[in-house]
């Protein structure tokens, strides 16, 4: 009987041993596995860089879409697909799909319902950025903040765990991520008066096993940074996944602005918004915080991605962890510590006259104003330098490729009163627009903050973007094309027409001697629903995912 | 209690949702103040899907600007219920700021003399 119990668990056990992933496996990266892209990010460190050649600037000019798969769904496409041997997974806000990654056929698509109601505590789009895979399973979000496991062969449910209940503002777009064995995932609403909070879940069970709050409370020795009660509706999302650096056992993850934004309403450093924290995957606790932005009134949010490398400062190689902030400062931070190592402008600003050796940024002008109550125009304007799109970093080039953004705004706090379910912005914004392009893809020195090239787009991209070892660089504009760029100097090297936007991120892998490329198309982010900009009047909506190739 | 409540909040949504004015006759013009009331509940609840000043390029949402100026009944039915992206709002939206956002809405965002 023992035996023939043995011997079912090994049967049942086998079928999933295909799909195994390991932490290993997750820790390799795709710059030492090209076969896979195993998280959001391509790699623990976040670079989105390939060593893959196949592609390069000589042989690009031949790239040729090999497949094209239906969404069907016609909301903002901004995930990015996993590619784990042979399998490409991918998420729109409605599904979880698992598609033969060289033939582009549909293996499993799993829905997701979320109820009627939700949308309305979304700001900036119907969104999901991506999944992850660990140990046979794909863990996604959804947009009514719940975290679920599907089987990774299947796309059968395995668990699902309630976050929190979404009526009181409260998101899930956020890709989750799988550190020491634990899956980690943020949260949306920091225009809807959410106190936000990054939690760690048992991925076998789904079991909840911490919660870090992003707004310090009374508990909190930081909790004196908000008074009275205003950290109940403090903000801090955390909707873009963090790093993790597995030697010193550490998570990297970027928090959001205040709730509201008008900073006179919750007078204090208000930590630990606007910042990142450094965190033991295992338990949540924070090990340090370095806080961007304080009593941060213009949305200058700190969630974007966290870049991990190592660097050379002042002939000493060093770990660090690397921001281009929305505020227009890029960051360089040592990640054993949370010291200051480098900030400097990447773009155009007015609201600090500079950061000082602490890293505290010296208010300008215009926020002294901002900070009495006072009307202002101020730059960058509440969608920053940088959004939410990821940049990479080339480890051969020492760059970082950023989609840059160049608009101001007028900026007027309000009083607002907190009602559940609603925005508590607390601040009447006007776009500022410059006459010409309104973005560049800029090729930074994340020391110096000056761009090797720029090149401009009137309309500016909110696309990842993708750097290889053959010195290409991807990425996409709203107008629906996926651009190739020489690494070197900017060179538009190709480019190929989608249906609709690209909003989302665009990965490469290595399968049976041919290096592919893929992206999602699909428009409805915050730029297309809030900028006001009628030229993308003529971009149709339409989610698919497009995969290129060399021609043969 | 509870039912006298019902009773209360169904006739008041009863009262703005429905036309107060002879059938068949247009919508008078908001008053100033109802429609100031609605611009700033555009901006603060609205804008961000809908666009700043209702400017926005119609494929990600609906443009307002296009939503005719005469079907009232159509316009509360969309945000009570939703309707394609749009969520439904009427267990979260009192009828006063659904008839004020209409204001706005139903004079292309200009302010009445």
């Amino acid at each position: 009987m023992r035996k023939l119990l043995l011997a079912a668990t090994l049967a049942a056990s086998l079928p999933l041993a295909g799909h195994a992933q390991t932490a290993q496996e997750l820790m390799a990266g795709s710059q030492k596995d090209t076969a896979d892209v195993l998280n959001y990010g391509m790699g623990y460190n976040l670079q989105r860089y390939s060593p893959l050649t196949q592609i390069n600037r000589d042989t690009v000019k031949h790239l040729v879409p090999v497949w094209n798969y239906s969404y069907d769904d016609n909301k903002s496409e901004e995930s990015q697909p996993l590619v784990y041997k042979g399998v490409l997974y991918v998420t729109t806000n409605s599904a979880t799909m698992a598609i033969d990654a060289k033939t582009g056929n549909q293996i499993w698509k799993t829905k997701v319902e979320y109820p009627a109601e939700t949308p309305r505590i979304v700001c900036c789009g119907i969104i999901n950025r991506g999944l992850a895979l660990y140990d046979g399973k794909v863990f996604r979000t959804t947009l009514d903040a719940n975290v679920i496991a599907l089987d990774a062969k299947t796309g059968k449910e395995i668990w699902r765990s309630h976050v929190i209940d979404f009526k009181d503002g409260y998101s899930q777009t956020v890709a989750p991520l799988v550190a020491d064995g634990v899956v980690i995932t943020g949260i949306s609403g920091a225009e809807y008066g959410i106190r936000g909070f990054i939690d760690g879940w048992d991925p076998d069970t789904g079991k909840h096993l911490w919660r870090t709050y992003t707004v310090a409370g009374p508990d909190d020795p930081n909790g004196k940074t908000w008074p009275g009660d205003t950290y109940k509706h403090g903000g801090g999302s955390t909707w873009i996944t963090g790093s993790f650096d597995p030697e010193l056992h550490t998570v990297y993850w970027g928090t959001g602005n205040t709730g509201s934004w008008n900073p006179t309403q919750h007078p204090g450093d208000n930590l630990y918004t606007c910042s990142v924290l450094a965190l033991d995957p295992k338990t949540g606790k924070i090990k340090w915080h370095f806080q961007f932005s304080p009593n941060d009134p213009y949305d200058y949010d700190s969630v974007a991605e966290m870049v991990l490398a190592n660097l050379d400062v002042g002939g000493k190689p060093t770990k660090v962890v690397m921001d281009a902030n929305r505020n227009g400062f890029y960051y360089v931070l040592d990640r054993t510590n949370g010291k200051l190592i480098a900030a400097n402008q990447y773009g155009h600003q007015t609201w600090a006259k500079g950061i000082d050796e602490d890293g505290r940024p010296i208010p300008s002008e215009v926020t002294d104003k901002v900070r009495k109550g006072e009307a202002v125009d101020v730059w960058p304007g509440a969608m920053g330098v940088k959004n939410w799109s990821p940049t990479s970093y080339d480890p051969q080039t020492g760059l970082v490729y950023a989609n840059t953004l160049y608009f101001g705004m007028h900026y007027k706090p309000v009083d607002v009163q907190y009602r559940a379910g609603l925005p508590y912005w607390g601040a009447d914004i006007d776009w500022i627009w410059p006459k010409g392009p309104r973005g560049f893809l800029k090729a930074i020195d994340p020391l110096t903050g000056k761009s090797k090239w720029e090149v401009p787009s009137d309309i500016p991209r909110f696309s990842g973007v993708l750097s290889t070892a053959g010195g290409v660089v991807f990425t996409g504009k709203l107008t629906g094309e996926l651009e190739a760029f020489d690494a070197e100097n900017g060179h538009k090297l190709w480019q190929f027409k989608t249906g609709s936007g690209i909003e989302g991120q665009p990965i490469t892998w290595e399968q049976d001697g041919v290096q592919y490329v893929a992206v999602s198309s699909g428009i409805g982010g915050v730029y297309d629903l809030f900028a006001g900009d009628e030229r993308l009047s003529k971009v149709p909506a339409g989610g698919s995912l497009w995969v290129f190739a060399l021609a043969k | 209690m509870r039912f006298a409540a019902c009773v209360v909040a169904a006739t008041i949504f009863f009262t703005l949702s429905l036309p107060a004015w002879p059938h068949n006759a247009p919508e008078p013009p908001p008053s100033k103040a109802e429609w100031e009331k609605g611009a700033e509940f555009f901006r603060d609840i609205c804008s961000h899907c809908h666009g700043p000043h209702m400017v926005n390029p119609g494929n990600g949402s609906f443009d307002l600007r296009k939503f005719p100026h005469d079907e009232r009944a159509r316009f509360f039915n969309s945000v009570r219920n939703g309707k394609n992206s749009m969520p439904p709002w009427k267990d979260i939206l009192r009828p006063d700021e659904i008839a004020a956002v209409w204001a706005y809405v139903r004079t292309g965002g200009v302010e009445p003399k």
